[in-house]
């Protein structure tokens, strides 16, 4: 049963990662040099992107569940802070993606898709350490909403919607760069730019050496603005919260 | 198996009367039903929004422009919504043996397909995906050329029907398997869902064997892609076999009789999971 799930992963990134490089061939049959950027690029942006949300998940209904079945009451018991065990349970099964799921379909995927190496060594490493920070900057908003289940309950409506607002507008499934110049500009002031497209773009040499400072930086804030609304929230949950029996 | 001491009439009024308990069902939690009606809205509006913002970036794919796209992603939706309006039991179908909710039906004096079919809808994906497949029909019907006549009319219906039912015999055929203790929807949500998505765009813009799969193994492309070609005759069908335009509600029509047939017999061969939860 397990199994199934486990390469139902593996297949579905090298799915969708096909789809839609499918799509963005027959995009640059007309054109191909599309706003300056090779068709070479994006089928890399596109791989790179599919390749992080497969790491980049986590357990949406972890908090709910603990709340709505009372268990919650053990775990604020026990001599550990809740949430670091929510972190470190997030962070560890997306260690075990890292090894069971990523580097199958990683391996697959350059042979597959042909995908270019880093623009250079340093940007190779300076993108796995904006990665690390993207997959925070997600937590952290992610745990906020999560939050939201001390006072909804059933928070299915509200994690959908936060998926899809992440999906169109953190560069999951299309290169920001693409996207209307009032859109990204609104989408500069937001964190979700430091999810998925900061790092890849550092990947692809897409930004100035000059600006990589600032584009870490940017992260970085974002990570302390969320986890401090996160850490107001929770204040404010542990207050709230209500147990039916337990 | 077969009861036919009821009469069409009474299994109507009977459908009836199920479908008002799954709406009481739903309007008990406004609210909450609300808001998971509007999150499924949002879901599926993502493939959507994405399609718009690399369209108004670069007018058109492939000589298919952003309205004859939209055109063709309704019947999508459109098909989907009335596929879990009539038939929400067949995707849950998995779940019924699961449980062993199948056994309170069996023991029912009633047909077992007809118990699973009425037994449940889904309010709030049938809203959330028609909403959606309604956005794109009524944006684009007018100015994708088409001439609302008669003959056009009844091709539409027929080929939204059929889609319905092609999608209907996909799903089934994961359910037969758990007849046999086969717990299937990761391997049918991977199987249906990734063809989905491939269908949303014109088969054209994919390798050969992407094509084949989409027409011959998990026929999507008579779901939206040759519906409205049939309509909008876009060079790239010259690719095709012309007759696929009207082989909608036959494909349909023909994988339902196999499914059909493989399904009775996987129900010869149930046996419970065991234990009831209800």
């Amino acid at each position: 049963m397990y199994r199934v799930d486990y390469f139902a992963g593996v297949i579905n990134t090298l799915v969708m990662i096909f789809v839609n490089i499918a799509i963005w061939k027959a995009i640059y049959e007309a054109d191909d040099n599309l706003g300056g950027v090779q068709l070479k690029v994006v089928m890399t942006y596109i791989a790179l992107a599919f390749l992080m949300q497969c790491i980049f998940v986590m357990e949406d209904y972890f908090i709910e569940s603990k709340v709505t079945s009372g268990l919650i009451s053990s775990d604020l018991l026990k001599p550990i802070s809740f949430r670091a065990y929510v972190f470190s349970y997030n962070v560890g099964s997306s260690v075990f993606r890292v090894l069971m799921q990523l580097l199958p379909t990683l391996v697959i995927s350059i042979f597959l898709f042909k995908l270019l190496p880093p623009f250079s060594t340093e940007m190779g490493i300076l993108f796995f350490f904006s990665a690390v920070l993207g997959y925070l900057v997600l937590y952290c908003l992610n745990f906020i909403v999560w939050m939201s289940s001390f006072w909804f309950y059933y928070t299915f409506s509200l994690v959908t919607i936060k998926d899809a607002l992440v999906m169109v507008l953190s560069g999951a499934l299309i290169p920001l760069w693409f996207l209307p110049q009032w859109l990204f500009n609104f989408v500069k002031l937001t964190p979700f730019e430091s999810i998925f497209f900061t790092p890849i773009s550092i990947y692809l040499g897409q930004v100035p050496a000059a600006d990589i400072k600032t584009a870490i930086i940017k992260q970085v804030a974002w990570i302390v603005v969320l986890a401090l609304a996160g850490h107001l929230l929770w204040n404010a949950a542990k207050h709230k919260l209500v147990l039916q029996g337990g | 198996m077969e009861h036919k001491k009821f009469s069409k009439l009474e299994l109507l009024k009977l459908s009836l009367k199920y479908s008002k308990l799954n709406l009481k069902c739903t309007l008990e939690y406004k609210f909450d039903r609300f808001f998971t009606t509007l999150a499924v809205f949002v879901r599926e509006m993502v493939s959507i929004a994405v399609m718009y913002l690399i369209l108004t970036r670069v007018i058109s794919i492939k000589g298919w422009q952003m309205n004859e796209m939209f055109f063709l992603y309704s019947f999508l939706f459109l098909s989907y919504c009335i596929f879990i309006f009539l038939f929400t039991g067949i995707r849950d179908f998995d779940n019924m043996v699961y449980t062993g909710e199948l056994d309170r039906y069996l023991i029912r004096p009633l047909g077992l397909l007809y118990q699973v079919i009425s037994a449940r809808v889904d309010y709030c994906a049938t809203i959330g995906h028609g909403a959606v497949g309604v956005i794109l029909f009524l944006s684009t019907y007018n100015s994708v050329g088409i001439d609302w006549n008669f003959r056009n009319i009844v091709y539409y219906i027929l080929a939204l029907l059929g889609g319905v039912i092609i999608q209907t015999s996909l799903f089934m055929v994961s359910s037969c398997f758990s007849f046999w203790a086969v717990r299937t929807t990761n391997l049918r949500n991977l199987i249906f869902f990734n063809s989905r998505r491939f269908a949303g765009y014109p088969i054209s813009f994919y390798p050969g064997i992407v094509q084949k799969m989409l027409i011959f193994a998990v026929p999507f492309a008579f779901v939206s892609y040759f519906p409205s070609e049939y309509f909008l005759h876009k060079p790239d069908l010259s690719v095709f076999w012309h007759g696929c335009l009207y082989l909608t509600p036959v494909v349909g029509i023909i994988m339902f009789t196999l499914v059909y047939i493989f399904w009775r017999l996987g129900l010869k061969s149930y046996s419970s999971s065991g234990n009831s939860m209800y």
